[in-house]
């Protein structure tokens, strides 16, 4: 538009072109691992200047367009950086043999062909998600309880919400450890009392399975009653008054009004509980690390009762030593968990409407 | 004015941060320890390596920091202060510098050393177990022919790679037992060569407990999901070395094509372990825990416990006598399972030549000293002179002087095998399983595993 002066436009290129310059020098300085000192300064020099360029780039049409480019750098890179190129790397390397230091060469499909040989997998995913039922329900409606309660005028109420909320506070590795404690040393006391059942519930796949969902539930229900409290404290008062002055009594007043209400932070919580319970890991690494035993299943005898998805592939990665195995199974993972979240948030939102 | 002082603001905050992201990546080149360095004197160390490098600039240096300076990284997190007095001496005695990282808790090393070789920041000298050498196929240095090779037989040797690993420490494992108790029972632990010398001993002891102050014969524990190790590796290896001679590879060669095991000698193994479950102390066996288990040996309340000398390290940890009986679930078996569990190995593309340097002087008497006298451990070289403080050394030296020892093949199993293992040791614990099905379960499970 010729609106620019010289001056402007030789500092813009000139900025552009030594910006990139210098990020290249130092981008091949670290490729070539020769000059050690120089290759960080010139990096962010040059990208710098290369941002300071692209600023002063002489242009009205897409000024802003820029600006909003800059400013919005910094968070997509980081995105970048931690998000997006390990997911596009972990899915690169899930088609190689890379045991976390070599990588011989591509294999095509044959770690996805083979996990689905794995009859111990098969089991994993199976009780992920057994486990993501019995929690979606169970803390969903402990949690909700809880909040009914601790909205009511009982008193000490600011007591119970932060007792209900510690658990959650508390790592899953301790919470887990704690637990472990009490279901072998103390809950073990009482049973052989009881039924002269001397050993622990975490040595038997199914009561260990129960030992799992509950230290979960003590762990999340707090925070999910949290969520809960709010929701249950935006409902207008005068909805209620209307409803207690219609004569409808406390349960009309919870299933036809409370619960309606508060669609929206069911639709969170089950998502929330939905896909926390599917990436299960801490707790179920210290309380059992996927142990207890399945006498029959398709036609083996399995020694990982308890491991489930998330744990299976950190055993498969880190203690097997089969990093591309594990990264093939954590791409299913993803695709499992991106499946089931996108149709159950469908499906919500749908509910929602009708509500 | 002010929005375009804002603006300058901004973008400078945002220059700073982003200088601040981009210097990140330079640091681990320049400085030398990662996070987790536990140097006790950096300062000093820092001022060594200095001196060091000046020392030593006309040698090549591979290294960032100069031809003396050499990084370890120990798996052992108990003996990490040791080993930081050891790296002050060998600055002392020769001018070079030992940086020694430790890792350790529940983060194992080998799972470190990946991250530290993408991260091209890998240590010299590192630890590794004995199956692991093929993970760095073609990455370890070649150390025939130094000096300390001549001092022992524990090196590390490897098919296409040499003689890699350099023996630190010697440890062994069998059945510990309080020489007292036996003692006060009648019981001579050098008869316990065969099965029923073991039942009758077991028996014996079972109906002195009173008498004796003990609460059960044996400390054993199958507890899977923390001591999963001890079942899955330790107490595993009796059945693929026991009775054999240190470099007899019989069983797991046979385990390591496809999974294979013996059924005979399994049988034979599990109605040992079914023996052993019956005279465990019971809180113990299902649910419990290694410090309960050592507790409970160091305070006398068992005979005989399934762990090794690691487990009491200090004279001062027991007031009695103890020593090692083999695993002799077959007739005549008379060994123990002594060797290095794990060696120092130096990394091809670091500072061989400095590697190589220490390897010679920590063979030496003043690091034998340390190692021996200050970190407890067993020294693997004949020509050191000092006794190991070890309560059990005693009775490992007879072994080994004798020849009665096998090796630690266990460590040469398929990664993660204890894990499966583990388990079944567990279920036939707690009954779910007799010894047939142990057996067979056993069988099963394994080849599974190799399977797949």
């Amino acid at each position: 538009m010729g609106e620019f002066s010289v001056m402007r436009k030789t500092a813009s290129f000139g900025c552009l072109i030594a910006g990139l310059v210098l990020m290249i020098w130092g981008l091949a300085m670290a490729i070539g691992k020769t000059g050690n000192t120089l290759r960080g300064g010139a990096l962010v020099v040059g990208a710098v200047l290369f941002f300071a360029g692209l600023y002063l780039f002489p242009t009205f049409k897409h000024h802003r367009t820029i600006v909003n480019i800059i400013f919005l750098f910094p968070l997509l890179f980081a995105f970048a950086v931690t998000v997006i190129i390990p997911l596009v790397l972990g899915i690169g390397y899930s088609f190689t043999d890379w045991n976390g230091i070599k990588m011989k060469g591509f294999v095509g499909m044959a770690n996805y062909t083979r996990m689905f040989k794995q009859p111990g997998f098969i089991w994993s995913i199976l009780i992920t998600f057994l486990f993501v039922v019995f929690n979606i329900i169970l803390v969903n409606l402990v949690a909700f309880l809880l909040a009914l309660l601790c909205t009511s005028k009982i008193k000490g109420l600011g007591f119970f919400r932060a007792a209900y909320f510690l658990p959650n506070l508390i790592g899953g590795i301790v919470l887990g450890y704690i637990w472990q404690f009490i279901f072998s040393n103390v809950i073990t006391k009482f049973t052989t009392a009881l039924f002269d059942a001397r050993y622990s519930m975490l040595s038997e796949t199914k009561t260990a399975f129960i030992g799992i969902v509950i230290v979960y539930i003590w762990q999340y229900a707090g925070y999910i009653m949290l969520i809960y409290i709010t929701g249950l404290n935006t409902i207008p008062g005068d909805v209620l008054e209307a409803s207690s002055i219609d004569g409808a009594n406390a349960t009309q007043t919870l299933f036809n009004i409370k619960i309606p209400m508060i669609a929206p932070t069911i639709t969170i919580c089950t998502f929330l509980t939905l896909t926390s319970a599917f990436k299960q890991f801490d707790v179920n690494l210290a309380l059992t690390n996927g142990t207890g035993s399945v006498a029959d299943f398709m036609g083996n005898y399995l020694t990982n009762g308890t491991e489930m998805l998330a744990l299976n592939i950190y055993s498969t990665a880190v203690i097997n030593n089969e990093y591309a195995f594990g990264e093939a199974k954590a791409v299913l993972f993803f695709i499992i968990l991106a499946v089931v979240s996108i149709v159950q948030v469908r499906i919500s939102n749908k509910r929602e409407v009708e509500l | 004015m002010k929005s375009r002082f804002l603006s300058v603001l901004l973008a400078g905050a945002m220059a700073v941060s982003l200088s601040a992201c981009g210097a990140a990546p330079a640091a681990p080149a320049a400085g030398t320890g990662s996070e987790t360095t536990e140097a006790t004197d950096e300062g000093a160390s820092e001022e060594a390596s200095e001196e060091a490098s000046e020392e030593a600039s006309d040698s090549s240096a591979p290294a960032a920091g100069g031809a003396g300076e050499v990084r370890l990284l120990n798996g052992k997190p108990e003996i990490d202060q040791q080993l930081q007095d050891l790296a002050k001496l060998y600055n002392e005695e020769t001018g070079n510098t030992l940086i020694v990282e430790t890792i350790g808790g529940d983060t194992n090393a080998s799972d470190e050393l990946k991250k530290m070789y993408q991260a091209d920041n890998m240590p010299d000298i590192f630890v590794i177990e004995a199956n692991q050498a093929d993970t760095w196929d073609g990455m370890l240095a070649d150390l025939a022919g130094e000096a300390w090779t001549d001092k022992t037989g524990f090196e590390l040797i490897n098919a296409s790679m040499g003689t890699i690993g350099f023996p630190y420490t010697v440890e062994a494992t069998a059945l510990g037992y309080n020489a007292d108790v036996l003692k006060a029972a009648g019981v001579d632990p050098a008869s316990l060569t065969s099965p029923s010398a073991y039942a009758d001993a077991f028996k014996t002891l079972d109906e002195k407990k009173g008498e004796l102050g003990i609460t059960a014969v044996l400390g054993w524990c199958a507890e899977p999901a923390n001591l999963g190790w001890s079942s899955g590796t330790h107490v595993f290896a009796q059945y693929l070395d026991a009775g054999l001679k240190a470099d007899d590879t019989t069983y797991i060669d046979l385990l390591n094509d496809g999974g294979k095991v013996d059924e005979k000698r399994m049988k034979d193994f599990a109605e040992f372990i079914g023996m052993m479950n019956q005279y465990s102390d019971p809180e113990l066996l299902v649910d419990g825990t290694y410090d309960q288990q050592v507790a409970g040996f160091k305070d006398g309340k068992y005979a005989f416990i399934t762990q090794g000398n690691w487990c009491v390290t200090s004279p001062d940890d027991v007031s009695f006598e103890c020593g090692f009986a083999p695993y002799a679930f077959e007739d005549g078996i008379d060994t123990i399972i002594a060797g290095p569990p794990s060696y120092w190995v130096a990394y091809s593309e670091g500072n061989v030549d400095g590697a190589k340097e220490f390897f010679n002087w920590c063979s030496g008497d003043s690091a034998q000293n340390i190692l021996v006298n200050q970190a407890g451990l067993v020294s693997p070289f004949d020509d050191c002179k000092y006794e190991a403080v070890n309560p059990f050394y005693k009775s490992m030296k007879s072994y080994i002087d004798a020849g009665k020892y096998s090796g630690w093949h266990t460590m040469l199993k398929k990664d993660g095998l204890q894990n499966v293992t583990c388990q079944v040791f567990a279920d036939y614990a707690q009954g779910k399983l007799d010894a047939d099905g142990f057996a067979s379960t056993m069988a099963q499970v394994i080849q599974s595993y190799y399977a797949n």
